[in-house]
């Protein structure tokens, strides 16, 4: 049949099974992503029953009724209350159906509060707290209770909620994991709150999703889920790290705009890691910005040799 | 829905006249619709004010209620309300033909704007000169925008104002002239209108003392 | 006041130095070179046919709606082509910079464009598709179809339709002019605050972008009240609310959206010109701005402009639908119900564009909701559309083919944006190019109702059809080329892939990539197709009927073909919904006027061109700070205004026995004629 373009549309979801590699978003892993998941599939699935009924008579019809078939003709025939009234009820029903599912899953999966996560294996677990700050064009994530920070990697340990708070320096940037916890923004001078829990180690990347400039494209970060005991270790060889993160570090090194090419993390031990985030956002309210030069915009062309080399190498 | 009644011998198949359209009833119309556009620019710029008008956005700086008087407000007002009253009595004249009438009628509305633009600019100034300019925090940049908002369409109907007082002179009573006289005094109305409004939102409900 | 800013300024020029001449960019050197050719072919043609004169006369100083509405497609169409080429290389782009492993040309580290670059390529594909193709496609039109639908002589105002013209041609001039003067934003085509705010963004780029849309909105406003006044007051007699026909609707719904939504733009971008010219702190982070509201300002007209644009091509879709069916348009008032619906809800669902930006549950639950309300009127249409198909007598005409295809678009891109309006679903795919081909499957459903609009109206403007063949096979690679390229895309939004990359880490997205490259081959074909179409058909030149598919309905194809300056020798009298339908069924589609009685008609007049081009000039002024050229353009243009106050100019009497010589003599009438040819010498009040 000629018209196989309308086969695009399903596409997508008839791919999705058979492919791993592709296609993260069929394979959550985690409460959140896997809530995600389950209601994309079902909003998708109860339009389908309208949709594609809908693109078979489109399709259908115009074949049928070509003129050179000398099928039934109408000229007059222009209204049916019948056909009217199923054609606003049938749309107004699927809506309140879909329209009930997308409220209830947004209470369930809200990123400030994620109720969900309280049927986790982890929730009688204390979280680990980890606070996010997006820099042009870096991740920063500070463990406030460890007193450690990490640019560009995201360690957590599998089994217990991992609360994330947000923030930004200059631009408004979107924090997301995918398969793994939802997409929100992290933004300047605001607080922003986002939350997982993965119960197996596992490693995914996570991306900014919100333009923020020259560096964006470069804003990616390794998510490593390690074992209880593995991440214990991990956090203990960090807090022995001879590079200190402290709020001057912060704010005339790091925050300076910079392209990390690679996305290649440092570690840091921070003994005043609690007091950090906290000034961060105080400083973009006062009006603090962290201008970007020239050098890291019109003539970031080729500078990715020779780039400012991430302030604190591992 | 195409009822199909048959046509009948003295079916009228076209309309020779029909073209003669009312010039000024389009024009005023039109010209309504770019006064409902005109309204919601002011819309947002009160949205904005709404959002910005407390102590976070305030930047240290002063709020609406810290500098303004209700009573110097209430006087604007009636300065306004009287310009409006002055075009008014114009329209009247405008009923009855007078070129003299029209012409005192918005020479008294524009003298009225300019005292009122004069308070108003002046209390602005006053304001910059104190230190708390429109730069001083986002409160302040959007009580600024909207009160010279309001200072630019006053000042496009006072200029709008000097030429139809040479058109009226020059052309008298034309279907042009009338026509703008007409759209003129729409504008003027709605630029007292959207001036009560400042008033009730930032200086009553602000609470100016 | 005036903020300090990076660089180098002078009194003379502002910031324009040399170094704003982008000379050492081999792409812009390269295009630069393509236009200038152009334009020394068009300029050297122009003056070698000697044709100065009536370009000036004729086109340039037209109030004539057909005429501004034809330039208005004019320049949609050159736009599309420039904001085509703008995917192109973001295409290409994407293709070649995956992995760290991957090269890199003209002095970019991957790929050929510098992430500066790129971002100002998607930044001005986006301006350029929406607001400088497809509103002037539509508006166009609107311009020409709708005054002869409802069977009046022009427009209410014809000269703010110049004007509205004009003004929109000195935006899409600043965007050209971007290219080889500075430098285009980099901050999108909706404008990040704050990134767009002078610490992240000091050059000049967000102020042509600011500009830009600033300008042509004001055209846009003041375009949609002209097409309200001229619904309201100017339609034929007998012509009521339930006679007019369903593009017409559309474009009142349009209309209104254009009125009420458009001036909140120009209030939010005039409120970030202030924080950018005279140091406000309205969309700052800091000094107690708030960006939040510039994202909601912009997206309360965002969302209506999206309906703006895509109800018209629904209008546009009802018609030929039901022409090509030969039928009656199924469940019109419903119709009608729902372009009122789509417009109204399309107020109410603007946060539904940053769900991520931590709104609460109850807000979110609010706008999800009400976003999926939109759903139920398109379905309506949907529904309506394939009822009106159902026993027709359907003819497969390339207008058609585009139709039902818009049908199929609008399924795919209803049920993928159903997805987006819930917020869970949005989570995983905001920002990410599922998104980009959800609302291309909406934009294409514009473009595809526009191709069959120009085929299906074509013969109406112009006196002889466009070719079928040719059309044919731009349909088909077409279609072709968008499903190579929104399939891909759609499949790469499910891996997550982020909107906006100029460098892609994954390596798992590349035969994607390579896919969608293919697509734009082919999309490069039926470029080809489409150019060829249109010189076939102008050279072959076959003269069309009055009613070119033989299944017209409504009052466009009562007069003559192709349509004379002034529409209608006699204005007709309406007696039902499809009246020439109405007329058919009488047996009276051949009825002529017995007499014919004098038309008055609006003078053309050079002022509109004028002012448009001294608002390029006020606005490229303001771009690089050159205050005088700003301050004297702006009140050059308040004189103008004024002085055309006091011309008395009313234009000028068509005398009854010109149009009857008119009507007899058809082929020396037509939209591309010269005017002067039918008119008494001295009987027409020369342009000035």
């Amino acid at each position: 049949m000629r018209y196989w373009r309308k086969l695009g549309l399903l596409a997508p979801l008839a791919l999705a099974g058979c492919s791993t590699d592709n296609m993260r978003l069929f394979h959550p892993v985690g409460l959140m992503g896997g809530l995600e998941y389950h209601y994309t599939m079902w909003i998708t699935g109860i339009m389908l029953l309208i949709i594609v009924p809908t693109v078979l008579m489109t399709i259908i019809f115009p074949l049928r009724y070509h003129h050179s078939r000398n099928a039934k003709y109408t000229p007059d025939w222009h209204f049916s209350a019948v056909i009217e009234i199923l054609a606003w009820a049938i749309p107004l029903g699927m809506v309140v159906v879909l329209a009930y599912m997308s409220v209830s899953a947004i209470y369930r999966i809200d990123p400030w509060t994620t109720p969900a996560l309280a049927d986790a294996p982890g929730a009688s677990l204390p979280p680990v707290k980890v606070e996010v700050i997006a820099t042009d064009w870096q991740w920063v994530f500070v463990y406030p209770d460890e007193n450690i920070a990490t640019i560009d990697d995201l360690v957590v340990p599998a089994g217990r909620r991992v609360q994330l708070t947000m923030t930004a320096t200059e631009a408004m940037n979107g924090f997301y994991i995918p398969q793994v916890a939802p997409m929100v923004d992290a933004m300047p001078a605001m607080i922003s709150k986002d939350a997982f829990e993965i119960d197996q180690p596992a490693e995914f990347t996570g991306f900014s999703t919100d333009f923020s400039g020259a560096g964006f494209s470069w804003m990616y970060f390794k998510t490593r889920i390690l074992a209880q005991a593995d991440y214990d270790a991990w956090v203990k060889s960090v807090q022995a790290s001879q590079n200190q993160l402290t709020y001057d570090v912060f704010t005339q090194k790091i925050a300076q705009p910079q392209v990390n090419y690679g996305a290649v993390p440092s570690y840091f031990s921070a003994p005043n890691a609690g007091s950090l985030f906290g000034k961060v956002v105080m400083d973009a309210m006062m009006g603090k910005t962290y201008p970007v030069p020239d050098s890291l915009t019109k003539s970031v062309s080729s500078t990715e040799g020779e780039a400012p080399a991430s302030p604190a190498a591992k | 829905m195409a009822s199909f009644t048959k046509a009948g011998a003295d079916t009228v198949l076209w309309n020779p006249g029909a073209d003669a359209h009312d010039t000024i009833s389009a024009r005023t119309y039109g010209f309504w619709l770019y006064l409902l556009g005109d309204a919601l620019i002011i819309a947002a710029v009160f949205a904005c004010y709404a959002v910005l008008n407390n102590p976070l956005n305030a930047n240290g700086g002063p709020l609406g209620k810290d500098f303004l008087s209700a009573s110097k407000g209430m006087l604007q007002t009636f300065i306004v309300l009287g310009s409006v009253l002055s075009y008014s009595l114009a329209t009247v004249a405008l009923k009855r033909g007078s070129k003299l009438g029209v012409s005192l009628g918005m020479i008294g509305a524009i003298l009225l704007a300019v005292v009122f633009l004069g308070i108003g600019l002046g209390d602005l100034a006053a304001l910059s000169a104190a230190g708390d300019g429109f730069a001083r925090s986002g409160y302040l940049s959007c009580f600024f925008t909207l009160i010279l908002t309001h200072a630019l369409h006053m000042g496009f109907g006072i200029l709008w104002m000097l030429v139809m007082l040479v058109q009226v002179g020059v052309f008298g009573f034309t279907e042009n002239v009338v026509a703008r006289l007409l759209n003129l005094r729409m504008f003027w109305q709605f630029q007292a209108s959207v001036w009560v409004v400042v008033y009730i939102y930032v200086y009553l409900f602000g609470g100016a003392h | 006041m005036q903020v300090a800013v990076d660089g180098p300024w002078s009194p003379l020029l502002g910031r324009l130095t040399l170094e704003a001449i982008p000379y050492t960019n081999p792409i812009l050197l390269f295009t630069f070179a393509i236009a200038a050719t152009a334009g020394i072919v068009v300029v050297g043609s122009v003056l070698y046919f000697r044709k100065v004169g009536y370009i000036w006369r004729e086109w340039l100083c037209s109030v004539d709606h057909k005429r501004i509405g034809v330039m208005y497609m004019i320049l949609g169409l050159v736009m599309l082509f420039r904001g085509f080429i703008d995917g192109v290389m973001m295409r290409t782009q994407q293709a070649i910079a995956i992995g760290p492993d991957s090269p890199g040309y003209l002095g970019a580290a991957h790929g050929y464009l510098p992430p500066y670059h790129f971002d100002q390529v998607y930044s001005a594909h986006g301006t350029l598709m929406l607001i400088f193709a497809a509103t002037p496609l539509l508006t166009g039109l609107g311009n020409i179809i709708v005054p002869l639908q409802i069977g009046a002589r022009d427009m209410a105002f014809p000269y703010l339709n110049a004007v509205s013209l004009w003004l929109t041609v000195a935006g899409a001039l600043l965007c050209m002019i971007s290219l080889f003067v500075g430098e285009f934003s980099n901050a999108t085509w909706v404008g990040l605050m704050p990134f767009a705010e002078l610490p992240s963004n000091p050059g000049v780029g967000v102020d042509y972008w600011m500009w830009a849309l600033q300008i042509s909105g004001l055209g846009t406003t003041f375009n949609a009240i002209n097409i309200i006044t001229t619904i309201v007051k100017m339609r034929a007699p007998g012509m009521g609310w339930f006679r007019v026909p369903v593009f017409t609707w559309v474009n009142m719904a349009t209309a209104i959206i254009g009125v009420t939504a458009f001036p909140v733009l120009t209030a939010a971008l005039a409120m970030l010109g202030l924080d950018r010219y005279v140091g406000t702190h309205f969309f700052s982070a800091g000094f107690g701005g708030n960006y939040m509201l510039y994202i909601n300002l912009f997206w309360t007209w965002g969302h209506p402009e999206v309906y703006f644009l895509v109800l018209p091509a629904f209008g546009l879709i009802s018609e030929i639908v039901s022409t090509f069916s030969a039928k009656s348009l199924f469940g019109y008032p419903t119709m009608i119900a729902a372009s009122m619906g789509i417009a109204g809800v399309g107020w109410v669902v603007w946060a539904h564009h940053f769900f991520t930006m931590g709104m609460g549950p109850n807000l979110i639950g609010f706008f999800s909701a009400a976003t999926m309300i939109v759903g139920i009127p398109t379905g309506v249409k949907a529904f309506n559309w394939v009822f009106t198909m159902f026993r027709g007598r359907i003819t497969l005409a390339t207008p058609m083919l585009w139709a039902i295809t818009c049908i199929l678009l609008l399924l795919v891109g209803g049920i993928t944006g159903m997805m987006l309006s819930a917020s869970v679903v949005d989570y995983t795919v905001h920002d990410s190019v599922f998104v980009v081909a959800h609302f291309h499957c909406m934009v294409l459903v514009i473009g595809g109702g526009v191709f069959a609009a120009v085929t299906y109206w074509w013969p109406k403007v112009f006196g002889f059809k466009l070719n079928e063949t040719l059309g044919q096979w731009f349909f088909w690679t077409f279609v072709a080329g968008s499903v190579l390229v929104f399939v891909p895309m759609f499949m790469a939004g499910l891996d997550g892939e982020t909107r906006r990359l100029d460098y892609l880490w994954d390596t798992s997205l590349r035969p994607l990539m390579l896919l969608e490259v293919v697509g734009i081959a082919v999309y490069f074909l039926s470029v080809f197709f489409f150019l060829a179409m249109i010189v076939v058909s102008l050279a072959k030149r076959e003269p069309a009927e009055q009613d070119a598919w033989g299944t017209g309905r409504s009052l466009e194809w009562l007069t003559q073909t192709p349509v004379p300056f002034y529409n209608f020798a006699v204005t007709p009298q309406v007696h039902a919904l499809d009246e020439l339908s109405w007329r058919k069924a009488n047996g009276l589609e051949k009825a002529q006027p017995s007499t014919y009685v004098p038309i008055h008609m609006p003078s053309s007049t050079g002022l509109p061109f004028i002012i448009g081009m001294l608002g390029f000039a006020c606005t490229f002024a303001l771009v690089w700070r050159i205050w005088w050229l700003a301050g004297a353009s702006l009140l050059a243009i308040i004189l103008l205004v004024i002085i055309r106050s006091f011309d008395k100019n009313e234009g000028y009497v068509l005398p009854a026995e010109t149009i009857a010589a008119a009507e007899r003599n058809l082929s020396t009438v037509s939209v591309i004629a010269e005017q002067s040819k039918v008119l008494p010498v001295g009987g027409h009040a020369e342009a000035h």
